[in-house]
């Protein structure tokens, strides 16, 4: 039975810092979703832990962590079908060989650095109970995240979202995430697997056949929710949480088959209609909350695993520092080059690696589950945090260092917010806070 | 095929096809390289009750026969804690199969007779890599304090983690 007095006071102190935080990030031009992940760090070992730890041991005690565990999970499943809704793969086709050449190359540039940098972390960060090749791929996907909400809020900002440097970093970045996801599940799979005794073959084939009852049987259903608020203008309470019963039931299959709640949740919300007003519609219903209350609990309770402590010493520091030079190496010079080679003007073009190296909260994400399922150390995992913020922080200030006003003036036309292209209209009404 | 198209694909080759081919190579490499032995996870404590208790500090943790060492550990370096016992603040380094390990008690825990006065307990143990579940073998001693007898404890890991992934 949960201590209800010490979690409601765990949620009421984590809203206000997260709250604070994210305002003055805010006044100093940034997303509000870098205060609230710095806040995250704030309320963890690295900050409160170590400053006050009478404090901290009576506000998040190991014992009740768990419950705080729980609701921000159910935050992220709800998260992930969001961020899996705002996705439309029809934006990629409509810019042609520079944003699959952008997103391709934004995803292997810092895959395979990433692999480079492991054959030197790898001795050094891990230990032999997990294998080469897991923690190479993890540490690929984890670089070549994008958050493309964060994105899109610094387009909207810039009013630079119609522009082509917005319409291609929209388009590389929901093509990042898939793709980075995609490569997520198959480690998750490799690593469960090997756990579980399962046959891989098994686990594998169990998700083909999930993935086919999905595209060819559920998408089809969800089609008449569509046609539902089409007639109606709405749709009635009990669809809005048969929907949500979808939602949980596809994270509650993935979990099942060995992958993980969130590749259900997420893939729930990639195979939603994609007809904008729909969308937004369903997005308005589920959005604040999630946004307002439960991520911000995913925030803290990453928070309180991160412990800056554990990187101590200069060496700790040099590969934390090269950790963050490889990430933004790859994902800002991969994107930039390919960009410019396939015409974008150079500032343009670095404009977008710029937008491409923002990584948010998909990257905490991600990096949850890799502590989750050990493949990365808790040392490893904090250095990964620092990366995290470090790229985030570094975009807004970069951007418009390389894509001062004048430079993109005759793009910079006022465009309303309700002819933005979807997944921007989302990041709008949620005042920027999801990531 | 135009000539748009051309330099697409050979862009796409060169900045695409050429990592993932050195991307493979990597991975292949890489399974030629060792990490630290695993340490990581809950090991039972076991040792003589009556030596443990006749140590300072010890009582504490003598008179907690479910008492376990927590381990995380990050490449060679790990930090300890007691489950189910008493709470100190301790990092440690592991060279080869060997772990060494300082443990600073807590306010609370230093109250015990005779484990006040800056007292640190002192770990060095063997892991024994072929055991299953693995097994450490070690001693646990008080610095400062020469008529102190070091105390002999044997540990066996209750969760081992995650197996490898597929090579």
């Amino acid at each position: 039975m949960p201590d209800l007095f010490k979690l409601i006071l765990q949620i009421a102190v984590i809203l206000a810092v997260c709250r604070i935080s994210g305002s003055i990030f805010r006044r100093f031009g940034q997303p509000r979703v870098v205060g609230e992940m710095f806040a995250g760090v704030l309320l963890g070992p690295s900050l409160l832990g170590w400053m006050a730890p009478g404090l901290s041991a009576y506000l998040f005690p190991p014992a009740s962590l768990g419950f705080l565990n729980a609701l921000s999970q159910i935050g992220v499943v709800v998260f992930m079908f969001l961020v899996g809704l705002g996705i439309n793969p029809n934006e990629l086709k409509k810019h042609g060989h520079a944003a699959v050449l952008t997103s391709h190359v934004s995803i292997t540039a810092p895959f395979v650095l990433a692999a480079f940098l492991s054959l030197y972390l790898y001795p050094r960060l891990s230990d032999d109970s997990v294998a080469f090749t897991s923690f190479a791929l993890f540490m690929g996907s984890a670089m070549s995240v994008t958050a493309f909400p964060v994105l899109a809020r610094i387009l909207i900002e810039r009013g630079l979202l119609q522009s082509r440097l917005g319409t291609v970093a929209i388009a590389s970045a929901a093509v990042d995430d898939v793709t980075g996801w995609c490569i997520l599940a198959y480690i998750v799979v490799l690593t469960r697997a090997a756990h579980s005794g399962t046959p891989i073959w098994m686990t594998i084939g169990g998700i083909v056949v999930f993935a086919l009852i999905m595209i060819y049987g559920v998408r089809h259903l969800l089609g008449g929710m569509e046609v539902s608020y089409r007639k109606w203008g709405g749709l009635s309470e009990n669809r809005l949480a048969f929907m949500l019963l979808l939602v949980f039931g596809s994270a509650l299959c993935t979990e099942w088959l060995g992958l993980h709640l969130l590749f259900g949740a997420f893939m729930m919300g990639a195979i939603m209609p994609k007809e904008q007003k729909f969308v937004q519609y369903v997005l308005d219903r589920f959005e604040t909350i999630t946004v307002t209350l439960l991520l911000p609990l995913f925030f803290a309770f990453t928070g309180l695993r991160t412990n800056i402590g554990l990187v101590k010493g200069v060496e700790m520091w040099m590969y934390c520092g090269l950790i963050v030079l490889v990430a933004t190496v790859g994902k800002l010079g991969g994107s930039t080059l390919a960009s410019w080679l396939t015409g974008m003007p150079v500032r343009e073009a670095a404009g977008l690696g710029t937008l491409m190296n923002t990584r948010g909260l998909m990257e905490l994400v991600i990096l949850d589950i890799g502590l989750d399922i050990k493949v990365i150390s808790p040392a490893l995992f904090s250095m990964m945090v620092v990366m995290a913020l470090v790229t985030t922080f570094m975009a807004t200030p970069l951007l418009v260092w390389f894509c001062p006003d004048r430079i993109l003036r005759p793009e910079l036309a006022k465009i309303p917010t309700k002819d933005a292209p979807l997944p921007v209209s989302i990041i709008e009404s949620t005042g920027g806070s999801a990531a | 095929m135009s000539h748009t198209n051309r330099n697409f694909i050979l862009a796409y080759i060169l900045l695409v096809g050429l990592p993932v081919v050195g991307l493979i190579g990597v991975l292949k490499s890489g399974r030629t390289l060792t990490a630290p032995i695993s340490v990581d996870g809950l090991w039972r404590l076991q040792a003589d009750p009556v030596r443990l208790a006749a140590l300072p500090c010890g009582k504490t943790l003598a008179e907690n026969p479910d008492t376990a060492l927590a381990i995380s550990q990050s490449g060679k370096n790990f930090t300890l804690s007691f489950s189910n016992g008493p709470k100190s603040d301790a990092s440690g380094v592991l060279n080869g199969n060997t772990l060494k390990a300082s443990l600073v008690p807590s306010i609370a825990w230093s109250a015990e007779a005779g484990c006040g006065d800056g007292r640190e307990l002192s770990l060095v143990a063997t892991v024994d890599p072929k055991a299953d579940p693995r097994s450490l073998v070690g001693l646990l001693s008080v610095n400062h304090c020469p008529a102190c007898a070091s105390v002999e404890f044997h540990a066996v890991r209750q969760t081992p983690p995650l197996k490898k992934g597929s090579h």
